[in-house]
């Protein structure tokens, strides 16, 4: 890994000057291709409704979901619609799920005067045991109950149920399935060891003093600067470095200014401003030694629903000089090196947290990976442009790198497929709580953590280095 | 010597200047790599302790390497004192680097003071931050600094056109040169040429004065543009409705050099104009309802600009590239008016005269106004007039329009009129025009006093819109 290649060279830096000193060129790009095609959005209309993203959606799913069922199943099983049941027939019915969640945040009751109802205060999870599924198909929908799951299930998603109607009108399951993986391209071998970096959550303008150090630590190993020359000689095989959203800090949304009177917020500047110059000077030392993908996240300043466009060049005058400086969408798709790359800045991921009993947001990440789709509750529960043509969120093939930032917490896994497809998943952590970056290594498609602290007036037992004792 | 040139530096720094001094403040300060900065640290620490060992040095490492944690071998990078170092470098399963971070006379109590060193010095030198680095990427070219302002619609104002003209030229090997600038320049070209050549033939004002005229106009308005060859092209179509036009247009949208491609102006044929070529279009198809207004916008300017009236051709030509033809506009306005020896001298446009006839087709074609200015020195200009004209149109029915049209007559005569109108009008509404008229330009004076002229009386200013 990394470590292990930056430590073969020997140490030469604890010595007087030395005569020389070794410059080592960045591996050169190969081959790149940004695919994130599907996730631009040219002329934006609001004036559909966000039935036709469901519609499309389920039409587009369908001929996955039974494949599945026939191969789950066997093939005599049949595929029947809703409208088609009979009580009593054991049969698959392929449809989308909803969750119908008395939690469930609604504007409609909050501003509904005969509840009386105060504003829900928000939580961090909005499941309840008396959460109820419905399957809805094409025409109609019916209430499911039996062998399945619904606080691991979230809305939006589709998926093929077998079981039989009642005559009570529910549908009882028997089993479930997903659309599991889509095909996969075999990966590339690389014959020398390639790298891409993968941070998300710088948190600019967060107030917070500690992580900046640590964001300069990281541009300074990136760029060639930190390090030994074994070190040195290891970054400059990082051939690309990916920021996956949350570039500016949550403070910098400056909620509060609208609640305050005009004539006190005149002439306050917005913080986003200061922490977008600085952005622009990180992303000026990265960019005039690496190539760079910015992905905007949920805090910076882009368009709120999904599909995030890409942050707009003139916000970075001085690293936009640069052509290694990339802005892309979120989620973002690109072939790296041969390497299919795909990931969200974690807004996907965050809100099926939210409505789902699942915890780990590495294992709800491998499950969206198995639904076949980046983000399900689009557009329940999070915002999402009105598609009506296709449903760009679906996977079209399975990528050999997925990922999503601003988790609370690194994770790193191997996925294996039905059809011996080989996923790597990678949980970006948030770094400015977490001081973590994430080292994906292309040839033998490994993720390994590297961390970066300074030291504080606590820290006595190494504590924040996180080498305790 | 010079290896220890480097020690007294580090030396003056730590301790006379109280400095901290990180291995990046050092290798940008000193101008060498980073890697020789560290070990300058190194060797300073260590002779600095030899010979004193008592000596007030606090140094920080950075120590680098892999750790085994929850599962995964996690790559550590931290900057440590010195006391803690020893216990970092133990609980590493590898040591990947070590090296001198920083050097300070007082003990730290926590990194922030690091950091702030290096984002000053970092600052300083944010064009060539990676100069000093190990690693050098042969992607990262930048683009020409013109590039960011190129890739904007068209919406610039002339000065930054014009810096971009050289800049465009210098433009190297970088694969991402300014897309469209070049070609937009030469579009220009190659459509004003197609424009000479109409406006050759159709230039109905041969009179010189106007070319020089316009000329000065074309090359202030072209004034981005550095081909000089372009003002005789332009000075060829910009004719006396042309140069109506333009000061309407001018007026109406201050768009100045557009690199926008010129698009034929809708009528008028000598109407090809470079600098606003979609502001003529718009112009001319709302010409005459915004006349009005543009007149009186235009008093409006003519009046702060007065002062230029002074000026050299230099000086006009450089307002002019600012705020491009409007202010000619006025300039000229004010020569003719106050000086009219200047005039010759400075041979600004004549104040053109509305072009008559905006493309409405309901009106008649107006006459070819006569050439306006002799080069002797003649004040003659063509005022823009305010009259009734009776017609016909296709359904039938009799119009009477009130349109502007060009009119000439000399500048004494619109002295005179000026000081007739003053006697005659007896309307408050006229004394307060005066002094505008007074300090417009001929146009809207001369069609005014012209007016006043020919119909003194109470219901005089009812005519005037």
């Amino acid at each position: 890994m990394f470590s292990e290649q930056a430590a073969q060279r020997a140490h030469t830096l604890l010595s007087p000057p030395s005569a020389s000193n070794a410059t080592f060129a960045r591996v050169p790009v190969s081959s790149y291709t940004n695919s994130s095609q599907p996730f631009r959005l040219g002329e934006r209309s609001f004036s559909r409704q966000y039935a036709h993203i469901y519609a499309t959606r389920l039409l587009q799913m369908r001929p996955f979901l039974v494949s599945r069922a026939r191969q789950r199943w066997g093939d005599g099983v049949q595929v029947k619609k809703l409208c088609e049941l009979q009580p009593g027939e054991q049969c698959c019915v392929v449809g989308t799920l909803f969750k119908a969640m008395p939690l469930q945040p609604s504007i409609l009751r909050e501003i509904s005067e005969e509840h009386n109802l105060l504003p829900q205060p928000p939580r961090s999870k909005y499941i309840h045991p008396d959460d109820e599924l419905v399957l809805e198909d094409e025409l109609q929908r019916i209430r499911l109950e039996g062998n399945v799951d619904a606080s691991r299930l979230v809305t939006g998603t589709v998926l093929a149920v077998l079981g039989s109607a009642r005559d009570s009108g529910k549908f009882v399951v028997e089993d479930h399935c997903f659309a599991e993986l889509a095909p996969q391209k075999p990966a590339p071998t690389l014959d020398i060891d390639r790298f891409v970096l993968l941070v998300s959550g710088l948190g600019l303008g967060g107030g917070g003093g500690e992580s900046l150090l640590g964001t300069q630590l990281l541009v300074d190993v990136v760029t060639g600067q930190l390090g030994d020359e074994g070190e040195q000689c290891s970054a400059a095989h990082v051939s690309r470095v990916i920021l996956a959203g949350n570039l500016l800090s949550h403070n910098t949304q400056s909620r509060d200014s609208i609640n305050k009177a005009k004539y006190l917020t005149k002439k306050t500047q917005a913080a986003s401003v200061e922490a977008v110059r600085m952005l622009d000077e990180i992303l000026l030392q990265l960019s005039a030694s690496v190539p760079v993908d910015v992905m905007p996240g949920e805090f910076d300043p882009t368009n709120y629903t999904l599909p995030q466009q890409p942050l707009h060049r003139c916000m970075f005058p001085l690293a936009t000089a640069y052509a290694t400086l990339q802005l892309v969408t979120n989620p973002y798709q690109a072939t790296i090196e041969g390497v299919r790359f795909l990931g969200t800045s974690g807004q996907n991921v965050s809100d099926i947290f939210r409505y789902s009993s699942m915890e780990d947001h590495l294992e709800i990440l491998e499950w969206t990976l198995r639904v076949r789709h980046i983000s399900p509750t689009a557009p329940d529960t999070l915002g999402c442009y009105p598609f009506y043509k296709t449903d760009p969120f679906i996977f079209p093939e399975c990528p050999h790198v997925y990922f999503c930032g601003n988790t609370p917490e690194f994770g790193s896994k191997i996925f294996r497929g039905p059809e011996d497809q080989r996923v790597l998943l990678v949980a970006v952590p948030d770094f400015s709580a977490t001081q973590t970056a994430c080292l994906v290594n292309l040839r033998s498609l490994a993720c390994q953590p590297i961390s970066f602290s300074g030291f504080g007036a606590e820290d006595e037992d190494l504590g924040g280095l996180g080498l305790g004792p | 010597m010079a290896d220890q040139l480097y020690l007294e530096n580090i030396d003056e720094f730590v301790t006379d200047q109280n400095k901290i001094v990180t291995y990046k403040w050092l290798s940008y300060t000193l101008g060498v790599h980073v890697n020789q900065a560290k070990q300058m640290l190194y060797d300073y620490v260590e002779r600095k302790r030899k010979e004193n060992s008592g000596a007030q040095l606090h140094v920080t490492y950075l120590v680098s390497g892999s750790l085994i944690q929850n599962g995964h071998s996690c790559h550590k990078v931290a900057v440590v004192r010195e006391d803690k170092l020893e216990a970092v470098k133990s609980k590493l399963a590898v040591t990947a680097s070590i090296h001198v971070y920083s050097i300070q006379k007082a003990m730290l109590k926590d990194s922030g003071p690091l950091f702030n060193t290096d984002y000053d010095i970092l600052k300083s030198n944010l064009q060539n931050c990676s100069k000093f680095s190990a690693i050098q990427c042969a992607a990262a070219v930048p683009r020409a600094a013109v590039e960011s302002s190129s890739s904007e619609k068209f919406e610039q104002s002339n000065l930054q056109v014009s810096s971009e003209t050289p800049a465009n030229n210098e433009l190297t090997t970088n694969g991402h040169s300014p897309p469209t600038s070049k070609q937009i320049f030469q579009q220009p070209k190659g459509i004003m040429g197609m424009f000479a050549s109409k406006a050759a033939s159709k230039t109905q004002d041969a009179n010189k004065e106007t070319k020089t005229e316009t000329k000065e106009v074309t090359n202030v308005s072209s004034a981005g543009n550095k081909a000089s060859g372009k003002g005789n092209v332009m000075s060829n179509f910009f004719g006396k409705a042309a140069m109506n036009k333009l000061k309407v247009n001018l007026d109406s949208e201050q768009a100045v050099k557009e690199e926008k491609i010129v698009e034929q102006p809708p009528v008028s044929v000598t109407e090809p104009k470079l600098a606003a070529p979609t502001g003529l279009k718009k112009s001319s198809k709302k010409a005459e309802p915004v006349k009005m207004q543009q007149k009186e916008k235009k008093r409006g300017k003519r009046v702060e600009l007065s002062d230029d009236e002074t000026k050299e051709t230099e000086n006009m030509k450089k307002k002019r590239r600012r705020i491009k033809l409007p202010e000619s506009d006025s300039s000229e306005d004010e020569v003719i008016l106050d000086s009219p020896g200047d005039y010759e001298a400075e041979s600004p446009s004549p104040p053109p005269p509305p072009p008559s006839p905006p493309p409405e087709p309901v009106q008649k074609t107006e006459p070819e106004p006569p050439p306006v200015k002799s080069s002797s020195g003649e004040k003659r200009k063509r005022k823009r007039v305010l009259k009734s004209k009776t017609f016909v149109d296709e359904e039938g029915c009799i119009v009477t329009e009130k349109v502007y049209e060009s009119e000439s007559c000399t500048d004494s005569e619109e002295e005179l009129k000026m000081k007739t109108s003053s006697v005659h009008r007896p309307s408050t509404m006229t004394v307060k025009k005066e002094p505008k008229e007074e300090r417009k330009g001929p146009k809207k004076g001369t069609a005014a006093l012209g007016k006043a002229n020919r119909q003194v009386s109470i219901t005089g200013f009812f005519q005037r819109k």
